[in-house]
């Protein structure tokens, strides 16, 4: 393969658009040719930073909440359009979603006010709160390029790694198996301490944990902040804080499994 | 009503995707709830022509197509529909608001930035590969365009955010790796 065929192709390939025998023919054009190689790497530090810093934005439980319960009333109800008048439309727009807005709509305003306020004080708590911090943390790693501060996925690295920085020994582990390898690790100041940093990835997203001995820390439920998911878990005397861009079900599912396999051994 | 029943299996676990995606292409959070709920209402309509297996890739179809018409009403000027010479501007300049761009954290808010500000047709095929991770396939039937042009329209993308004058540091990244 030469340059000209390998240009068009490099992107695909990076997006894993490739068959297997192209991809090989790719392969090895690649490893010979360092402009087509950098043009490769373009799009796959692109699509980190991407993923790193872009923010994933769910559905506000508010607007889930609202979907879920108009559904409930509109299935039963025979025909949403023989109901009462609701109260008069805002705007032309409002009047199309009908059965939608039907009293939800009331709510709406309340709710986004409600949204607002909780948010201010999420902004006004930031220094006392350890999730703003550990999401804060994460971000400027990311931003910094400094992630990762011991590269390995080697349990056995980075254990007496981090336990010679610091006055206690994290329990390290990898999850290859479980789709999470183990990256790498880092030093962290949280809550004025410092603290064990885990790098996990799970598939192109990276996921932060960060492991302090539990001193009875107060839960903290699982929640979004700037796009950035947090959840987090005691047990065996350790506290896992887990910051990433992953879905919350599987971050949740993570730190679950963290704490497991930490009691298993 | 089965209907209800589908929708909430189907549609309702991809209710974030839809909001993500409506959210990067309204860039407002007003206005993607408005977007989401249009397509919702779609969504519960039309859900039993639905086959199993594609309901997210359907889904973010509606929220799309919700998006368009919503656009069309509210800011016709942004309704390009094709890519070729009309848009040359790296830049959709409606997005740079200088108070707000001042206000923000110009630093860690820059990639997020420059992604806001890329013209409709680049942003939402970006989003929809690097964010909802769909495949060139799914792209091409959700945005109704042919494959090849999903490549076209994602190199586009990926090259004026390289070169975004809202985003100096990729090569700097880059050239850096993962250490």
């Amino acid at each position: 393969m030469n340059c000209n065929e390998a240009v068009k192709l490099v992107a695909a390939y990076a997006d894993g658009e490739i068959d297997s025998a192209r991809g090989r023919s790719i392969e090895e054009h690649l490893r010979s040719c360092a402009a087509c190689e950098a043009k490769h790497q373009d799009v796959l530090a692109l699509r980190a930073r991407i993923r790193a810093e872009v923010p994933y934005y769910p559905a506000p439980p508010a607007l889930n909440e609202r979907l879920r319960a108009a559904v409930a009333r509109d299935a039963s109800e025979p025909d949403g359009s023989e109901r009462p008048a609701a109260p008069a439309p805002r705007s032309p727009d409002r009047s199309r979603f009908g059965w939608l807005m039907g009293g939800a709509l009331a709510g709406c305003a309340a709710t986004l006010l409600a949204f607002f306020l909780s948010t201010a004080v999420i902004d006004w708590r930031a220094n006392e709160d350890i999730a703003v911090q550990a999401v804060g943390t994460h971000v400027r790693a990311t931003l910094d390029n400094r992630l990762i501060e011991v590269a390995s996925s080697e349990q056995h690295t980075v254990k007496p790694w981090l336990s010679a920085r610091l006055d206690y020994s994290p329990p390290v582990r990898d999850f290859a198996s479980d789709g999470f390898p183990l990256v790498g690790a880092r030093l962290e100041t949280l809550d004025k301490q410092r603290v064990a940093t885990l790098v996990y990835r799970y598939r192109q997203h990276t996921i932060d944990v960060y492991v302090r001995p539990d001193s009875a820390h107060a839960p903290t439920a699982p929640r979004t902040l700037r796009g950035f998911n947090v959840a987090h878990a005691t047990g065996s005397g350790m506290d896992w804080l887990a910051v990433s861009d992953v879905s919350p079900d599987v971050l949740t599912g993570f730190v679950q499994l963290l704490v497991q396999q930490s009691a298993a051994k | 009503m089965p209907q209800h029943g589908r929708f909430e299996g189907l549609v309702m676990p991809h209710l974030d995707a839809g909001y993500n995606l409506a959210r990067w292409l309204t860039r407002n959070v007003n206005d993607a709830e408005d977007v989401v709920q249009e397509a919702s209402l779609r969504a519960l309509k039309y859900v039993e022509s639905l086959r199993d297996g594609d309901a997210r890739a359907w889904f973010l179809t509606i929220v799309r197509h919700a998006f368009y018409d919503w656009c069309k009403r509210n800011r016709p000027t942004e309704v390009v529909h094709d890519d070729g010479a009309a848009i040359d501007a790296a830049v959709d300049e409606s997005a740079l608001d200088p108070e707000r761009v001042a206000v923000r954290n110009a630093e860690s808010r820059a990639l997020g930035e420059a992604v806001a500000a890329l013209p409709l047709v680049f942003r939402e095929v970006l989003i929809l590969r690097e964010l909802e991770e769909l495949s060139y396939k799914e792209i091409a039937r959700v945005v109704d365009i042919p494959v090849g042009t999903v490549m076209s329209r994602l190199a586009r993308a990926r090259g004026l955010l390289q070169r975004s004058p809202l985003l100096h540091a990729i090569r700097a990244h880059a050239s850096g790796g993962e250490r």
